[in-house]
């Protein structure tokens, strides 16, 4: 949020700032039809995950992306990332609300992230695609599957939020 | 399984875009655990925002393209292919949903994470990538055809 009185700082905008949500979904929306005008590929993050292992394990039953070129893809987002908070960029251990459900204990949050990636990576594959490649792409490709899974992300992260900030 | 392409894309294109869903992720908020708690709980439009407008572009842009029955630039052919219908698949979008609650990320958001210079980032990519080969090696056993992604 930006505060009203401040005047526009565009290298506070590019490198500091976040955006409004219309800003940043076009943002997202254009970046996804870019890669799919320029290259023909379509969304998605999680086979890049499984290019890893691919690659770490040598082992053929892991489907490499052609051209490995999701690898290629996600080694991109922490540049990404990086960029958008250059203005104010600093290493931190903190996770916002995360810090306090979990006493501030450093040891208890790398289990808890460790478990919660496993279910991600494992869901991931099951469901046939991560929120980027369900919902990003798949919704608009008007794709049946992505929007059950897409409903049923949606519905898990519900019960599971508000148990976990309800009861603790 | 590697599959064929009609002609080489390079590598650095496909990093070009990785940068930028990155820098508009970030920008987006969608890398921030609070912010994927209060869309979980209701609590604020935002991210539902980001994401309909972001499947709004996205679902006009390739209205388009399958229209003008448009190849990709380079002349390579466009994969629109959508994830084939399988309802078992809820199963694991059930178990990505509880992750994601957990985690407050999701693949692409926590590789930003740690650009973003989120040190804890790295136990939810190294989690991800213990799952993704899980999947491969018990996924065979579960109810469930192809993967996709």
């Amino acid at each position: 949020m930006n505060p009203p009185a401040a005047p526009f700082n565009i290298v506070s905008f590019l490198f500091a700032q976040t955006w409004s949500w219309w800003a940043a979904g076009i943002g997202i929306g254009l970046t996804a039809l870019g890669l799919a005008w320029f290259t023909g590929r379509k969304l998605g993050v999680t086979g890049g995950f499984e290019d890893a292992c691919s690659l770490a394990t040598k082992d053929p039953s892991f489907s490499a992306s052609p051209d490995r070129w999701k690898l290629w893809f996600i080694l991109g987002l922490p540049l990404g990332g990086l960029l958008a908070n250059l203005g104010h960029w600093g290493w931190t251990f903190l996770y916002g609300r995360l810090d306090g459900l979990l006493f501030g204990s450093l040891i208890l949050k790398a289990l808890w992230l460790l478990a919660a990636g496993f279910l991600i990576g494992f869901g991931a594959r099951w469901a046939g695609g991560c929120p980027s490649s369900n919902t990003i792409l798949g919704i608009s490709l008007g794709s049946k599957m992505s929007i059950l899974a897409t409903l049923g992300f949606l519905a898990a992260g519900m019960i599971v939020t508000n148990f976990l900030f309800k009861v603790f | 399984m590697v599959r064929k392409t009609a002609a080489p894309n390079s590598p650095w294109s496909f990093l070009a875009f990785g940068v930028l869903f990155g820098y508009f992720l970030s920008k987006s908020r969608a890398t921030d655990y609070d912010t994927i708690v209060d869309m979980f709980r209701w609590r604020e439009f935002h991210l539902y925002g980001v994401i309909g407008t972001a499947v709004a572009v996205v679902a006009l842009g390739l209205f388009i393209f399958r229209k003008k029955g448009l190849p990709a630039r380079s002349g390579q052919p466009l994969d629109l292919s959508p994830i084939p219908w399988d309802p078992s698949r809820l199963y694991g979008a059930f178990l990505l949903g509880v992750g994601w609650a957990l985690s407050g990320t999701c693949p692409g958001t926590s590789l930003t994470q740690l650009g973003e210079g989120k040190v804890v980032a790295l136990f939810t990519v190294l989690g991800i990538l213990a799952g993704v080969w899980a999947f491969k090696k018990i996924g065979p056993k579960l109810p469930n055809k192809e993967d996709v992604c």
